[in-house]
């Protein structure tokens, strides 16, 4: 883990032997009113470094609910979720959203952009995270620069100071991924990432992530679409609650 | 603050309509405190100057009989190291008998006659600058209106005004406050005119009636006296210049017969024609003298110097044998500052203030209120953007400082509007007041009436159109603008502020900055207060149910 925090890591290089992201026997149980809605019973996956691993399952399934406790969104009832061998579960709250803002990038199946910001600001959202302001003062044009690039490099740079509103679906996408690219994370984790996107949209973002993958990037995108998974190094079924 | 919150609440700030209405909210209540406060703080401060104005810092007073050999007192005072100057006076009541309307059925109204030295009266009090009618220099003619009678003005009158005589005639001259005379009219530009220009006073005669006081405390025969009337006075309290006359100190003495006068012996036999033989000189007396600090000497430590002064002279008269008629005895003088003799009036207003205060302080818990409906609104509607921002890293902490610090500026940018709308409105209330005591002027109405029209238009068309909040919407407008024209239609103009009952003749309109900051002190922190609760609702929202919320 980086101890400046916000300078952009370089790939993550290869644990020796070990995943960089590990679920073992995963439990998670929701609660809705009175009643308890067990959605992992001892779900595990391991992802190695520059690993693209697919989570195939229906709808239910928790595939969801394990990329989220893999990012560190939410927390495992039971059982271990490790990032380069060492135990998330037991972070403080506080390192927990250095975690997720350090080492993972987030993509969504609705894109998830603050709607007040312009496309350039969204990007460079995870960037002024825990960032003070004389520190910004120092920093904002490398981030800015850094963001510019990344937009251009997704065929954004037309784009920068437009509001997500004004922008097609698949545009609003590449704008995740640019965002979930900021701070230069070892491991991306998508949700549904096409899921909101005609064909060749779609087409075109899995393109972009393979590129991101093929560059070193480990990648776990939960799907249940299998023409899509099938993008990945390897997949997993999910179903009802364990990895089949 | 962190660079994202800082990021985005100037984002939901300068894209969103709510946060305007919760500025504006904050800036109402702000301002509605700001103005009752300072106007009541103006009468306060205008309460004070005018005491000092009008009887300098210290009044020795001993009412009907009067204080004899003043004189020397008034040379003991101006000995001591606190006072600057001091001067007799002869407070009365009277009748003064004006000089219209024509015939022989003159008015006749009551009046507090007061008898000065006006060399003397002008040092201790601010004489001079009360005195209405005298030349305008070139910056005041500037503002001036044309038809201003003080343009024409020789000087004559301010130097008969001065030495309280005309100069053409002798005659002993009075000094009239500006609203004796039913005929003077106040204009909107705070000068004065005579309805009927024959009546300007400076030039007619009036006759003062004073009934002396014999030492027994019985009535006895008037007295009356013609005088000119070598000027008007404005002291701007309402009170002193409805009601107060100014003559010359002899005249007035002698009217009430507290002027020298020889002493005779009462248990003698009379002479042969009736006279009983003079054993001595009674000497002159005035009810009161007024007296100045110096520079730096507070009202209270001139006070009791002037009491040990007065204790001195009674001692010193009481010990001389050769003195017939002597001062009143310490205990029965009053001797009070200023603002002791003005507690009665001056007390209630001070305890009317704080209770204005304290009740107004209800406004901070009205700002809390609103800001906090708003935000809760927001925090709703913004679920989903914490959610986001706890994906990208954010802690439970930066989300509650994104809407405490949403809650604080909108608070301090409502506090600052709000306090500029009361400096306006401050700045600008007897323009105001007098604007909404006339008529409202024709255009207003009709520009209301065609505003109302245009409103109902768009509303047919919405209702053609079949949408429903754009028709709510425009004839809600068009009601209110109908209502607002019948309103102006209907305005007759009125004047809140009476003068007969609020003592000054204008609202007083000074900002009272120190409230002001201390209001938009309190908004604020009670704006951030009412943040508090949305606030933290944000920061304990779970981040994955907020990816999911819809």
């Amino acid at each position: 883990m980086t101890s400046s925090g916000h300078q952009p890591h370089a790939p993550a290089a290869p644990v020796a032997g070990g995943p960089i992201l590990e679920a073992r026997d995963v439990h998670r149980t929701y609660r809705l009113g009175r009643v308890e809605v067990p959605v992992l019973k001892g779900a595990s996956i391991a992802v190695h470094p520059g690993e693209w691993v697919s989570i195939l399952g229906s709808s239910g399934s928790g595939k969801s609910t394990l990329l989220h406790i893999l990012g560190g969104l939410d927390r495992a009832d039971r059982g271990h979720v490790a990032f380069r061998g060492e135990e998330i579960v037991g972070y403080s709250p506080r390192r927990l959203d250095r975690y997720r803002n350090d080492h993972v990038g987030f993509v969504f199946q609705f894109y998830h952009l603050l709607p007040e910001l312009t496309v350039l600001e969204n990007a460079m959202l995870p960037a002024t995270v825990g960032v003070g302001m004389i520190e910004w003062s120092r920093r904002r044009h490398e981030v800015r620069e850094r963001a510019r690039a990344l937009l251009d490099r997704l065929g954004l740079s037309h784009r920068f100071r437009h509001r997500p509103a004004e922008l097609s679906g698949g545009e609003r996408q590449r704008v995740a991924i640019a965002r979930a690219l900021m701070r230069n994370p070892e491991v991306l984790l998508a949700d549904e990432p096409t899921g909101n996107l005609d064909a060749r949209s779609g087409e075109s973002l899995l393109e972009v992530i393979a590129e991101q993958h093929r560059a070193g990037l480990a990648v776990v995108m939960v799907t249940h679409d299998q023409w899509v998974a099938a993008r990945a190094d390897r997949t997993v079924h999910l179903a009802d609650g364990r990895v089949a | 603050m962190g660079v994202y919150v800082s990021l985005l609440v100037r984002r939901y700030l300068t894209t969103r309509i709510i946060p305007l209405i919760a500025v504006g909210a904050v800036a109402l209540c702000v301002a509605l405190v700001t103005v009752v406060v300072s106007v009541m703080s103006g009468f306060l401060e205008n309460l004070r100057n005018s005491g000092r104005t009008l009887m300098g810092d210290v009044v020795v007073s001993y009412p009907v009989q009067g204080i004899p050999w003043y004189e020397d007192l008034i040379a003991d005072i101006e000995r001591l190291p606190g006072a600057e100057a001091a001067t007799p006076l002869v407070d009365t009541y009277g009748l003064v008998r004006m000089p219209y309307p024509d015939g022989g059925n003159k008015d006749v109204v009551t009046a507090q006659v007061w008898a000065i030295e006006p060399d003397s009266f002008a040092r201790v009090t601010e004489f001079d600058r009360t005195i209405w009618w005298k030349p305008a220099d070139a910056a005041q003619a500037l503002a001036m209106a044309p038809d201003d009678p003080r343009r024409t003005l020789t000087g004559k009158e301010y130097g008969n005004a001065k030495a309280m005589r005309d100069a053409d005639t002798g005659a002993p001259g009075a000094l009239l406050g500006m609203h004796v005379s039913v005929v003077n009219q106040r204009q909107r530009d705070g000068s004065y005119r005579p309805r009927v220009d024959r009546w300007w006073m400076p030039s007619h005669e009036v006759t003062v009636t004073l009934v002396p006081i014999s030492e027994k405390g019985q009535v006895s025969q008037s007295n009356s006296r013609v005088f000119k009337v070598v000027n008007e006075v404005m002291s701007g309290v309402f009170q002193v210049d409805r009601n107060r006359i100014f003559i010359p100190l002899k005249d007035g003495q002698e009217l009430l017969r507290l002027d020298e006068a020889p002493v005779v012996d009462t248990d003698a036999e009379p002479d042969a024609q009736g006279n009983l033989p003079v054993i001595g000189t009674s000497p002159a007396r005035a009810t009161q003298v007024l007296v100045r600090a110096k520079p730096g000497v507070t009202p209270r430590e001139l006070r009791d110097q002037v009491t040990e002064a007065y204790a001195a002279f009674w001692g010193r008269k009481a010990a001389d044998r050769s003195v017939r008629v002597r001062p009143p005895a310490p205990d029965y003088v009053t001797v009070q500052t200023w603002e002791e003799r003005l507690r009665d009036i001056i007390a209630p207003v001070e305890r009317e203030r704080q209770m204005m205060r304290i009740l107004f302080s209800l406004t901070y818990l009205v700002c809390a209120g609103l800001i906090l409906a708003i935000f809760w609104s927001i925090v709703s509607e913004k679920t989903r953007d914490v959610g986001i921002l706890r994906a990208v890293g954010a802690g439970r902490l930066g989300v509650l400082r994104i809407f405490l610090a949403y809650g604080l500026v909108i608070g301090a940018v409502g506090s600052l509007a709000g306090a500029g709308l009361g400096w306006l409105i401050i700045r600008n209330i007897n323009d105001i007041h007098m604007a909404l005591g006339e008529d409202a002027p024709a255009w207003s109405w009709i520009a209301a009436y065609l505003l109302a029209a245009l409103a109902g238009t768009m509303a047919l068309r919405a209702l053609v159109a079949s949408r429903v909040l754009a028709t709510l919407l425009h004839s809600v407008a068009a009601l209110v603008l109908a209502g607002i024209g019948t309103g102006l239609y209907l305005h007759q103009g009125f004047l809140m502020w009476d003068p007969a009952v609020y003592y000054f003749a204008t609202i007083p309109s000074q900002m009272d900055w120190t409230n002001a900051v201390v209001t938009c002190i309190g908004a604020t922190v009670f704006s951030v207060l009412g943040a508090a609760v949305p606030a933290a609702r944000a920061a304990d929202i779970d981040p994955v149910r907020a990816l999911r919320y819809e």
